[in-house]
């Protein structure tokens, strides 16, 4: 491909020039006309006659000062003659895609193969030989700085959105609030007009993710459309600090209504994932620390199927400090403690934040010894059961019999036999929610917080 | 690279531009409508210099609208394989860095860059060398080699590289 040619000190008049071009480009710089190579020719006779040693630093120096300094010549045609073939033929494993090029040799490449990275940009392509290679590189990176991954959810777990349709006669007072400047909700309300909707952070949030990102490289995870993940972005990192360009929606997603790690660029063994729908994380439950839901307008909680007054209608929010972002960061802050426990020796390779979350996990119940009364229905094999399992998760062991080492009886009703044992012995009578409570703030809360209600049921 | 050269259109006009000002409209119209463009065979139109000539005009039937074909001469900028390009970067990130020249993508992934540099992530992210001489980051310009191009009627890619004598970062990003 001859490009100097072309230059002005040539062509006396830009028609001559157009044909040269149109002539080039037809033959689309990859085989050589006849003339040029005559030129080609006599440039090498030239050369020959320097030494094979100052020949081999001239062509180095002219393929970036020959534009300027040879405009004659055409030795940097047959220079870039050369450089093709020596990419040919080194065989490229061509690791990804960006516009059907390869990433590494400029191939063009037809088809598209390997996952689609469109949250990084909208025609990258990477093969899973590449994505392994990069995760790894990236977590030795990471690990030297002390860092995991994090993945975020948004709806229900750092903020909930309304659309300005669903607002309730109630809730309207809101729409005068969403003035920054007015103290009420600290800027944590955002009216997004060309979305038509109505954004409530999650009470904490900005401490939280401040805190997080020390600790973590955050991504966020939404199964919403791409537009209003990237406008929740920026409502919860203004300058763009703490996720960059790590935003993937539901656009992104590899499977239908499923999440998937298969787009994160990190080691499933260092990603921990904050959300309030367990469902569609159904490959890496391991890495889940489930978030109780975010409800602030009364659109989302009936949604969820719950009658009662929204926070937004009873004019009220979720605790700051003792919220669910506040609970889930004292929890983020010793698994990450425990994951890069220098005790253990300082070769963080070999570790699994899964293994670390079980053992945080076991420890919320260690101890309590629960037997369940009127909980499952009746033939209902008990050890499947999902109070069961949680139980067992959080460290508790699970009895069918009462005995006296059973600390805690959990019923829905206080006239049970079971019941009115735990009553007479001394033993702590929980509602189930008090398991479930458990599991969200990952501590056991005080029982007497979760009594039976006695008079329902007699 | 850039080139001079006469490329040719045939420009509609509106009959209520017929008059003494039919040239100057005649040429608004072209500027507007072909510079920034892009063809897949000559690159962008970067700027007109100048009318050639403008052909007899052939009335369209039912419309009125008139058809001149204009011969204008212009300068273009098309990239090619091989081409020593000086871009700036416009994002960084684990898989390597993009980067613009004029309206030119460029993408140049990590096994393009030189071993010695490494990613960091954080707020600004970017690859630095072991004893942090070099950085590129966001708003640095680099001098890059294209090794492939994919033209297409409206747009134009490349795959660059750095990993080569001479290239790399050529000045920082400045900091006002």
């Amino acid at each position: 491909m001859s490009l100097v040619t072309d230059s002005p000190v040539h062509s006396s008049s830009s028609d001559g020039f157009a044909a040269y071009l149109d002539a080039e480009l037809d033959s689309d710089s990859s085989d050589v006309s006849p003339e040029q190579e005559a030129e080609d020719d006599e440039q090498e006779a030239e050369d020959e006659s320097d030494s094979e040693y100052k020949r081999v630093k001239r062509q180095k120096v002219e393929e970036f000062e020959s534009i300027e300094e040879h405009p004659g010549s055409t030795s940097d045609g047959s220079l870039g003659q050369n450089l093709e073939v020596t990419v040919t033929k080194d065989t490229c494993t061509h690791p990804g895609v960006f516009r059907e090029l390869c990433i590494r040799c400029g191939q063009k490449m037809e088809g598209g193969s390997g996952v689609a990275f469109g949250y990084i940009h909208k025609d990258l392509r990477l093969g899973s030989d590449e994505i392994a290679r990069l995760r790894d590189t990236d977590l030795k990176n990471l690990l030297r700085h002390k860092k995991l991954y994090l993945v975020l959810d948004l709806d229900h777990t750092l903020l909930n959105s309304t659309r300005l349709l669903d607002i309730t006669p109630e809730e309207l007072y809101l729409k005068n609030q969403t003035d920054p400047l007015q103290g009420g909700l600290k800027g944590n309300l955002f009216m997004l007009n060309t979305m038509h909707m109505l954004t409530k952070l999650r009470p904490y949030v900005h401490t939280f993710l401040k805190e997080a990102s020390k600790m973590f490289e955050m991504y966020i995870y939404t199964m919403g459309e791409r537009s209003y993940a990237l406008e929740m972005a920026k409502l919860l990192d203004p300058e763009r600090v703490y996720f960059s360009s790590r935003v993937i929606s539901q656009a992104d997603c590899t499977q239908r209504h499923q999440k998937g790690l298969d787009v994160v660029l990190g080691q499933e063994s260092a990603v921990l994932i904050l959300d309030d729908t367990e469902s569609v994380w159904q490959k890496h439950k391991d890495n889940l620390i489930l978030m109780e839901r975010y409800h602030f307008f009364a659109s989302s909680c009936r949604q969820f199927g719950f009658n009662c007054k929204s926070l937004s209608e009873l004019k009220s929010d979720e605790s700051e400090p003792d919220g669910a972002l506040a609970t889930v960061l004292k929890v983020l802050q010793r698994i990450h403690s425990m994951f890069f426990d220098l005790e253990l020796g300082d070769d963080f390779s070999g570790r699994d934040v899964r293994q670390v979350v079980k053992r945080v996990r076991k420890e919320v119940l260690k101890g309590c010894k629960i037997v369940f009364s009127r909980v499952f229905p009746t033939r209902f094999q008990a050890e499947n059961h999902h109070l069961w399992r949680m139980a067992e998760q959080l460290g508790a062991t699970c009895a069918t019999e009462l005995d006296p080492s059973v600390s805690h009886v959990v019923s829905t009703d206080a006239g049970t036999e079971k019941s009115r044992w735990a009553l007479q012995e001394k033993k702590f009578l929980v509602h189930p929610g008090w398991i479930e409570a458990a599991n969200y703030f990952w501590q056991k809360k005080p029982e007497e917080n979760f009594p039976v209600n006695q008079k329902k049921n007699q | 690279m850039f080139f001079h050269i006469v490329l040719e259109r045939n420009m509609q006009l509106h009959p209520r531009h017929f008059g003494r000002h039919l040239r100057d409209n005649l040429v608004a119209k072209l500027v507007k409508d072909v510079e920034g463009t892009c063809s897949g065979r000559h690159g962008f139109v970067v700027a007109i210099t100048g009318i050639e000539n403008v052909g007899k005009g052939l009335i369209r039937d039912g419309t009125g609208f008139v058809t001149f074909p204009v011969k204008y001469q212009c300068v273009v900028f098309r990239p090619f394989k091989g081409e020593i390009l000086e871009a700036v970067v416009t994002m960084v990130n684990k898989m390597g860095f993009f980067a613009e020249a004029g309206p030119v993508q460029i993408f140049v992934s990590n096994h393009l860059i030189p071993d010695d540099m490494e990613f960091q992530s954080g707020d600004m992210p970017n690859y630095t060398t072991s004893d942090g001489s070099v950085k590129i980051q966001k708003d640095s310009e680099v001098r890059l080699k294209i090794i492939g191009t994919r033209v297409d009627a409206t747009e134009i890619f490349c795959i660059g590289t750095i990993k080569d004598d001479f290239l790399g970062v050529i000045n920082d990003p400045v900091t006002s």
